[in-house]
């Protein structure tokens, strides 16, 4: 008797954290599933004065309405796209080399330079922003993706060192000079070994940076924000929904749509790189 | 087939292989664009400068710092009145008395800042890390949970504020919707359009918005701990939530800590969502002091570049400050 009971009390337990576990998680994902089904409803259904949560009549005439109207989107998704990936490649490429070259060399200078790349890690990006202003105006880098591209990049190095260097200094060192024994210079001994074997560190860093460029907006507002040309797709989405709020709800709940669900399916994706690289950045704080 | 050693083989180094030219990219892309505009921030910080009238500037040495503490706008009292003579009961009482005047009372942007950190790190911290503990024991269920609920973590602040936008629509907005059909409320709430509530929504929302990442942090540190000493408690006879009060969460401290003050320099530095949702409005009631160094450096039509600097500089020196008195604060403690 005592056995079932607690077997039941423990049973119910379980269900009931089960169910709450269930509900903030409903709570989580509800405003996107909400976003997704909105774009489907007619103009009618979203004005109506009965809220639905399923499309009565399941409809795709936002979205073409979208593409036909809304020119701009389409250029805000390029350049975003363009911005991210550059700021990927760049940062990875110099920040591993970086940290290849201060995990596996001792030369003048490199405990200092080391102090001063994680140190400025503790000044907040918003300081930089006015003299980064001035700086790409001077170069007439401003509204421009490479100039955005640059910017990303030099605030995502400091960050991809910390990673890369403690990734790399667990690398045992026996592999590199094996290398270098069969005739490998110190640069091959990088793309051959070293970046072989941070692999999965490369795709964590890669990941984060993606993601923080991807979602930036300050910098994005300040420095790219004249023209359709440049603008990146958090600005940009703004700037639609002060446009079209007064037209078009059925409209922007597409845009809004399009421009969180491919990040979604990439997370969902490479979830593991994803956790490992956001709890990896956290630890600089 | 074992190769023969042969010193000859090796490689020639040549000058790309020095560490010098490893690092170099580094310290260029470096030290332009991201410690050049720093230290020129600070070096603009003591001059009287308008962006578009480089010809004007001069030094006015702290001329801007003071300017911050003289700025209604900044420093704006919240106009708490606080009781002068409390009676003897009323001492314990204090401090909440004090949290509800600092939510309710709107006031200059640095005071708004404040604001918006006090209502949002308590939240930010205590509610994920319950959520943590229940999502450890879902068991195979853990994992999808915390995907779940990560899933708003990758999308934009822009794209999470514009969503919450339409829910708090005083009109069409799922909120005011389900008030009126459930709980009987007439009118709904203005929730983005009143001084007092304005800044409480904009504070839900970003709870919401960092529940998966706060949590996800959290499961890492549970996972430090090993699981026996909770149990062994449990078997001396402890409930669940005196094994959580007693073993886990002192613990958990080092992660606890952690998480507070990421989330609290987070907050110190919130933009996106005031600049949305609220443009530090109605009346600055939502005015953050990144909003406001926004508004002076690009907003205004003045282009006060020296001022704005001065702001950034000052939330900056704030924030280490409040770091490292909490990192002393955490280090006593323990």
């Amino acid at each position: 008797m005592a056995a079932t009971a607690d077997r039941a009390k423990r049973y119910s337990g379980s269900a009931l954290l089960f169910l709450a576990l269930a509900a903030v998680s409903v709570l989580s994902l509800l405003p996107f599933l909400w976003v997704i089904l909105s774009s489907l409803k007619s103009h009618e259904e979203l004005y109506s004065k009965h809220l639905t949560f399923w499309p009565h009549q399941w409809t795709w005439d936002n979205y073409t309405q979208m593409f036909e109207r809304m020119v701009g989107f389409g250029l805000y998704y390029r350049n975003s796209v363009l911005v991210s990936v550059g700021t990927v490649v760049l940062t990875l490429f110099v920040g591993s080399l970086a940290a290849y070259a201060l995990s596996r060399f001792r030369f003048r200078g490199d405990r200092v330079l080391l102090l001063i790349f994680l140190g400025t890690m503790m000044v907040p990006g918003e300081v930089g922003l006015i003299g980064q202003y001035e700086l790409l105006s001077a170069y007439r880098l401003l509204n421009t993706l490479t100039g955005l591209t640059l910017s990303y990049s030099a605030f995502s190095l400091a960050l991809t060192i910390f990673i890369m260097h403690s990734v790399f200094t667990g690398v045992p060192q026996e592999l590199l000079d094996a290398a270098r024994v069969d005739g490998c210079s110190w640069w091959e001994g990088f793309w051959q070994i070293m970046v072989p074997m941070g692999a999965s560190g490369l795709a964590a860093a890669g990941t984060l940076v993606f993601l923080n460029s991807w979602n930036e907006f300050i910098f994005a507002l300040t420095m790219n924000n004249w023209s359709d040309e440049a603008r990146t797709l958090p600005v940009g989405i703004q700037l639609l929904q002060g446009q079209w709020q007064h037209w078009d709800y059925g409209v922007l709940f597409s845009s809004v749509m399009l421009s969180f669900v491919p990040v979604i399916i990439l997370f969902l994706l490479l979830q593991k790189y994803f956790m490992r690289g956001l709890t990896a950045g956290a630890v600089k704080g | 087939m074992t190769r023969p050693y042969r010193a000859a083989s090796r490689r020639r180094l040549t000058i790309l292989d020095s560490p010098y030219v490893f690092v170099l990219p580094a310290v260029l892309l470096f030290g332009t664009f991201t410690l050049y505009p720093i230290l020129r921030s600070l070096y603009l910080s003591f001059f009287d400068y308008n962006f578009l009238r480089p010809d004007q500037m001069h030094w006015i040495g702290l001329g801007n710092y003071r300017e911050i503490v003289q700025d209604e706008r900044v420093t704006g009292w919240p106009g708490l009145v606080l009781p002068k003579r409390l009676a003897w009961w009323q001492y314990p009482l204090y401090p909440l008395l004090v949290a509800w005047l600092t939510i309710n009372s709107p006031g200059g942007a640095f005071w708004n800042t404040v604001r918006f950190t006090v209502m949002y790190v308590p939240l930010a911290v205590v509610i994920p890390l319950l959520f943590a503990v229940l999502v450890e024991r879902a068991g195979r269920l853990s994992t999808l949970f915390r995907t779940l609920n990560f899933i708003p973590v990758v999308v934009s602040v822009a794209v999470v504020s514009i969503i919450w936008m339409w829910i708090y629509h005083p009109e069409y907005g799922v909120a005011n919707t389900l008030l009126r059909q459930y709980a009987g409320i007439r009118e709904g709430y203005t929730w983005l359009s009143d001084p007092k509530l304005a800044m409480p929504s904009v504070v839900a929302m970003c709870v919401w918005h960092g529940l998966g990442f706060n949590m996800l942090l959290f499961l890492v540190g549970l996972q430090r701990i090993p699981p026996e000493l909770a149990e062994a408690a449990r078997v001396d006879g402890a409930t669940g939530w005196q094994a959580l009060v007693r073993i886990t969460i002192p613990l958990l401290r080092p992660t606890i800590f952690l998480v507070g003050l990421l989330v609290m320099i987070g907050a110190l530095k919130v933009f996106g969502q005031m600049f949305i949702m609220t443009q530090g409005g109605p009346a600055d009631s939502t005015l953050s002091m990144v909003l406001y160094l926004y508004n002076i450096a690009f907003r205004y039509g003045k282009f006060r570049f020296g001022y704005a600097s001065a702001l950034a500089w000052g939330l900056a020196v704030f924030i280490f400050v409040v770091s490292v008195i909490s990192f002393r604060l955490s280090k006593e403690r323990a």
